[in-house]
């Protein structure tokens, strides 16, 4: 069994934005996360990071090409698969006001849980060990709207974590956030990587971000421009696209 | 309870749309206990008249305001084969005037033969005093709701149609129309009606040959309708009725009725109905983000879809059981306000309770399942775009 956890091949995705609008957002995108590692994914805006995020996150189909996920292709999964999938093995952290406003912070990482086919006691059990974990385990019985906007976001860290996915996706984990709120949540997304060795991409514009992962990747024009070093030797630049998938 | 916090996200939206549900059970509950009540009123009619055919004149309503009738008809049914006994009866309005406002209730005068009450399977107990007997002139027995209306006790003397007569007793709640009825020797009430009659018509006939109507009583074996069959064929210028007649006429008359007054009810719940569609429509539009994160965490479509319908359903039960118990209580309310006057025009039934707040329950769910579909089927990626 490889180190891989995400592998995506020769990714292809358009779609309409409006009428006569057609967007490609990726042309043959290719990328390689190895288990427990920490990216970034920086590009400019419509470089196409946010729908290979979504692409990966089983949250969209692609056009053409593949996507492996722990050694399982998942790219042509559909409806009901599509969902398990995306409940059990993917955990997203959105820019900024993405918890349930009526739910408590338990409530929304048991939530989680709950939805991946946990029971309400269990999914509970859980969502406390989480929130334990990010540091918030006196605040579990906040509202969202009671916590700072730092701890709102490792609400939405435990949340991720909950059903101990393959991989977490971060889209923006920063984007709202001032200076010192910003360094907070990558501390706990540090911390929590350095703990559980949980696999993080992150998509980012924010460079202190970027600098604080193990390796930044960037996109352009709906490629993946530049590696980024480190786990390089898997692939060696868009050449390799197509060639085999991530067992190889 | 994660279900009210998101109802009660909008108070003053919540509310609304809660209260016209409320509006609509309400209603339906009103107007059904009204119908329930009616329905018990028919059904002691169609009892009482189970066992006997009912004869009038040709041109009779209702057994009321008719032209008399005389006596030499009686002979001429008693002789139709198969009935064993016939009466004379006078039934008549207790008011000179017919109130303006009637359910059901009207008051009214009976007359009747003594001797025909050992015929009669249909027994009213005594509450208070006695019954009528063969020697009684310038008596009355009273119905239930008709002494509460006249404030009469045993002893009371009460001045009907000009004539004075003493409260001898006073009969058992029976549910239906004796409880409105004043129970008078027939010659008392031959006299009173003789005086209602034309003045032309008055001067031609003696109190004691008439009657409104007759009761005949079939022999053992005899099939009532059929008797009243044959004392159609036999006895010209009458109008016999047996029990299924009756039972026809009047239980299909009840049955428009009814129908209108719960088409009025369900009419005003699918008004509540449509609301309900609306807020969860504005509801599930407000919350396209919440439900693309809900969806990137991993709820499938079918979780998104029971929360909805979960919410709506919650909204037609409060709105239901709210409906329920104000209809429950005006409804008690006015009986115990018309109690007085012998006006109990409501019947809360349990059939009539559970049915209502179920009908809210089921709109509410239907209610929601456009909604819940359509926010089941939102694009993840889209919704999360949404702002």
């Amino acid at each position: 069994m490889s180190d891989v956890v995400v592998s995506v091949r020769d990714l292809h995705k358009s779609y309409l934005l409006g009428r006569d609008n057609y967007v490609r957002a990726l042309r043959g995108a290719s990328l390689d996360v190895m288990k427990g590692e920490m990216a970034a994914i920086m590009g400019p805006s419509g470089s196409g990071k946010s729908t290979l995020m979504h692409v990966v996150g089983c949250l969209d189909s692609a056009d053409a090409g593949e996507v492996w996920l722990d050694g399982r292709r998942v790219d042509g999964l559909r409806g009901r698969a599509l969902t398990r999938v995306r409940s059990r093995e993917i955990g997203f952290v959105f820019q900024g006001f993405n918890l349930i406003p009526t739910l408590t912070a338990l409530e929304n990482v048991a939530l989680a849980a709950e939805y991946a086919g946990a029971s309400r006691a269990e999914a509970t059990k859980r969502a406390q060990a989480q929130l334990e974990l990010v540091g918030l385990g006196d605040r579990m019985r906040h509202a969202p709207g009671e916590l700072s906007g730092g701890q709102q976001q490792r609400v939405a860290i435990a949340r991720a974590l909950v059903n101990s996915p393959a991989l977490v996706l971060g889209d923006e984990p920063t984007g709202d956030l001032d200076t010192a709120t910003s360094e907070e949540v990558v501390r706990t997304l540090r911390e929590v990587n350095a703990e559980t060795r949980t696999t993080f991409v992150l998509v980012t514009h924010n460079p202190e971000v970027a600098q604080a992962c193990d390796r930044v990747i960037r996109m352009r024009d709906g490629v993946v421009e530049d590696h980024g070093g480190s786990p390089a030797g898997v692939v060696s630049g868009e050449a390799a696209a197509g060639e085999g998938g991530a067992d190889g | 309870m994660r279900v009210l916090r998101n109802i009660f996200r909008r108070k003053l939206r919540a509310f609304l749309t809660i209260f016209g549900i409320t509006i609509g059970v309400f209603a339906l509950v009103v107007m059904g206990a009204m119908a329930e009540k009616l329905d018990l009123l028919v059904q002691g009619g169609v009892k009482y008249y189970s066992d006997k055919v009912q004869v009038n004149a040709a041109t009779s309503v209702l057994g009321l305001a008719s032209e008399p009738l005389t006596m030499d008809r009686l002979r001429e049914i008693k002789a139709v084969p198969g009935a064993r006994a016939a009466f004379p009866a006078i039934g008549m309005l207790y008011d000179e005037e017919l109130p303006t406002m009637s359910m059901g209730n009207v008051a009214t005068i009976q007359g009747e033969a003594h001797g025909a009450r050992r015929y009669e399977s249909f027994k009213i107990g005594i509450a208070e005093g006695r019954d009528l007997v063969a020697s009684d002139r310038g008596v009355v027995v009273l119905g239930n709701d008709l002494a509460k209306k006249q404030q009469a006790k045993v002893g009371t003397v009460l001045e009907i149609r000009d004539r004075d007569f003493e409260v001898v007793g006073i009969w058992e709640r029976t549910l239906t129309s004796p409880d409105n009825a004043a129970a008078v020797a027939l010659a008392d009430a031959q006299e009173m009606y003789k005086e209602t009659l034309p003045d032309a018509l008055q001067a031609g006939v003696t109190a004691r040959n008439l009657a409104t109507s007759f009761v005949v009583y079939p022999e053992a074996g005899t099939d009532p309708d059929n008797l009243a069959k044959a004392i159609r064929r036999r006895v010209g210028g009458i109008e016999a009725v047996g029990p299924k007649e009756f039972e026809e006429q009047v239980v299909s008359q009840l049955s428009v009725f009814t129908s209108i007054i719960f088409g009025i009810g369900a009419i005003s719940l699918l008004v509540g109905g449509l609301s309900v569609v609306n807020t969860m429509t504005m509801s599930v539009a407000e919350r396209t983000r919440e439900i693309g994160i809900r969806k990137a965490i991993g709820a499938s479509d079918g979780h998104i879809m029971r929360q909805f319908i979960a919410e709506s359903a919650v909204i037609g039960l409060l709105g239901g059981i709210g409906g329920l118990a104000l209809g429950y209580l005006v409804a008690t309310g006015l009986n115990a306000a018309g109690e007085a006057s012998g006006n109990v025009l409501f019947l809360v039934t349990p059939g009539l309770a559970v049915g209502s707040v179920a009908f809210a329950l089921i709109l509410g769910v239907v209610s929601g399942l456009y909604p819940a579909w359509y926010a089941a089927r939102l694009n993840p990626v889209q919704a999360l775009r949404y702002e």
